[in-house]
């Protein structure tokens, strides 16, 4: 969490994460290169580069596709998605120096400006097999641009979560675009059945975890039943595990109930920060510490603590004997609500 | 710290739990191998590049017989009545015209003049062009030749299946110059005056290369862009001019064959 912000908060974790990734694009980049300068000694740098940050951004991408659900899937990944904007970001310079020197090597230099002919130099818009691939390509460094451009705190609150949330959702469009841009440019002509099935194999393991962690999404405790004043029944006290939540579906929001210190609150699940499930938080310090990048909130009122200032929906809880139940009318953001007591 | 009690907050040291930290530890290993075995595959995997050769580094002097159209070209004597003919370029995606501008003041025509040039070679597979950067490298140093060159001789209408390249790149400058992934800058090489080149291949899969006039024997570029990096079947007049081919075509006779060009 900050208050001000600065180009980037540095901690430890986040010197590990960046030298890891450093050391996957190094790896990547001197086995790529090495090996084709040594069997294929005619290469040129140009196309060194441009094929090396090129599959190296492919597979960057992969792996930051594959976090999201993958720590949906097992918290024990969470740490991962933690800090992936900065995965983000050194993909989209990989993306970039692919996208940068293709555009020099191919358009530069000639009589149209480079970018004009990115998209004039081939007119088969309506040939599948002779589909500009390179404008799919372009379009998809444009996205990625936006994205890296704006994965900072600033712009999160700036833009508001929902904003920046959906803005970022287009990696999935920009994902698409790249995969049709190999598959109708590259693949046309370097085609080996090898590299043709990793990127299928890619492909079939982001779709999958995604369906996966859908799944798991939609399986989100129902409610079971609604009693005479309008309150619906969640479930027994016995089933949420101390300083822990449950997730609950009410009115079509996801709602976190907590247990702690022998009481109960319930918040709305959706963190301020990037929309992290909250309930799969943990009470920390007595706050309600989300799960993707420890923002918290006190579960009496759902604010951050001072002197922070975001604030998520409260809602209503009373017990029938050890059943727990909620009104599904939440209350403001922030609004006070009295922690109910879980009689011994 | 229990196993399910783990709770990973970045700012709070020591809060990544053993468990965690091995099942990170264990995935960072699969990730490793992933990419050192997509490294080594798409290495492995790239066809082989031609051996064609850009001397981008160094310039060589050249001295012979200009001839200007369809494409400019330099008659270089290369042994007793052997000559090469040489296709002059211009620096980028250019023709090497706008660097006779300063010569043309002074002299009325250059076709037939004895030039000497500097520039870097371009060559592979018996053909050579000069990429010429500066009219500062093209100096004129000798009268019209007395001699008559030779005329084109006609072979006769034959159709070729190939593809449209721009030699510039494809006979050393890029690798690959040629194909899908090429087929924007041959648009832009050959829409900028670079000659366009047909690469066709007979049945027994040998290369021939034709310089594509149109039918007056006239350079052709804007009207063939459409056709550039393509697999293509042309049909047309092939003439022979010393080392070189000339096809002259009608554009509309072009046909795209949609099937993968054996000159990949």
């Amino acid at each position: 969490m900050g208050l001000d912000y600065k180009f980037v908060l540095w901690n430890q974790y986040k010197k590990k994460y960046d030298m890891i990734i450093a050391g996957f694009m190094i790896i990547f980049l001197f086995l790529f290169s090495g090996i084709t300068l040594i069997v294929n000694r005619e290469t040129t740098i140009e196309t060194l580069v441009i094929r090396g940050f090129g599959i190296l951004a492919m597979v960057l991408l992969h792996i930051i596709l594959v976090i999201g659900p993958l720590s949906r899937l097992q918290p024990k990944f969470l740490p991962i998605l933690y800090n992936r904007r900065h995965l983000g970001v050194s993909m989209f310079l990989a993306a970039l120096v692919h996208g940068g020197f293709s555009i020099f090597q191919f358009h530069t230099l000639g009589d149209t400006f480079p970018i004009y002919s990115v998209f004039t130099s081939n007119l088969d818009y309506f040939s599948l097999l002779n589909f500009p691939f390179q404008v799919l390509g372009f379009f998809a460094l444009l996205i990625l641009f936006t994205m890296a451009a704006t994965s900072h705190d600033f712009f999160l609150a700036n833009l508001s979560a929902v904003t920046w949330k959906l803005l970022h959702m287009l990696v999935y469009v920009a994902y698409v675009l790249i995969l049709l841009h190999v598959f109708l440019g590259a693949f046309q002509q370097e085609t080996s059945l090898l590299t043709i099935s990793i990127l299928g194999l890619g492909f079939v393991l982001v779709a999958v975890l995604q369906l996966l962690s859908a799944r798991k999404e939609l399986r989100t405790n129902k409610i079971e039943s609604v009693d005479s004043e309008g309150w619906f029944r969640v479930c027994e006290v016995d089933e949420i595990e101390d300083n822990r939540a449950k997730i609950f579906i009410v009115n079509h929001e996801d709602v976190a109930i907590f247990k702690y210190e022998n009481k109960l609150s319930a918040i709305h699940n959706v963190c301020k920060h990037q929309g992290g499930p909250l309930g799969e938080g943990k009470i920390i310090d007595g706050c309600i510490t989300c799960p993707w990048h420890g923002y918290q909130y006190l579960p009496e009122n759902g604010q951050s603590p001072p002197p922070y200032t975001e604030k998520v929906a409260t809602y209503d809880l009373k017990l029938v004997g050890s059943t727990v139940f909620i009104d599904p009318n939440g209350h403001a953001e922030g609004t006070e609500v009295e922690p109910l007591i879980i009689s011994k | 710290m229990k196993k399910q009690d783990e709770f990973f907050v970045p700012y709070i040291n020591g809060s990544l739990g053993s468990n965690t930290k091995k099942a990170i530890r264990r995935l960072v290993y699969i990730i490793s191998i992933a990419i050192i075995v997509i490294a080594v595959v798409f290495a492995f995997a790239q066809k082989p590049f031609k051996n064609g050769s850009f001397e981008l580094t160094s310039e060589t002097r050249l001295t012979g017989v200009f001839h200007e159209n369809p494409y400019p070209m330099l008659r270089v004597k290369v042994a007793d009545d052997s000559y090469k003919n040489i296709l002059l370029v211009g620096f980028g995606k250019a023709s090497v015209k706008r660097y006779f501008a300063r010569l043309r003041k002074d002299f009325e025509t250059l076709e037939g003049k004895e030039l000497a040039i500097e520039g870097n070679l371009i060559y592979y597979n018996g053909k050579t062009l000069v990429q010429i950067n500066s009219e500062e490298k093209i100096k004129v140093t000798g009268n019209p030749d007395p001699k008559t060159p030779p005329s084109k001789e006609k072979i006769g209408e034959a159709t070729l299946t190939g593809e449209i390249i721009d030699p510039k790149c494809y006979f050393g400058v890029m690798k690959p110059g040629n194909g899908r992934i090429h087929r924007s800058c041959a648009v832009r090489c050959i829409s900028g005056g670079i000659p366009p080149v047909l690469a066709a291949t007979d049945r027994q899969h040998n290369l021939q290369y034709y310089l594509i006039t149109d039918m007056n024997g006239c350079a052709i570029h804007e009207r063939i862009l459409p056709y550039v990096g393509k697999p293509v079947e042309i049909t047309g007049i092939v003439e022979m001019y010393e080392d070189w081919q000339f096809i002259r075509v009608n554009v509309q006779d072009i046909r795209e064959t949609g099937e993968t060009s054996l000159i990949y």
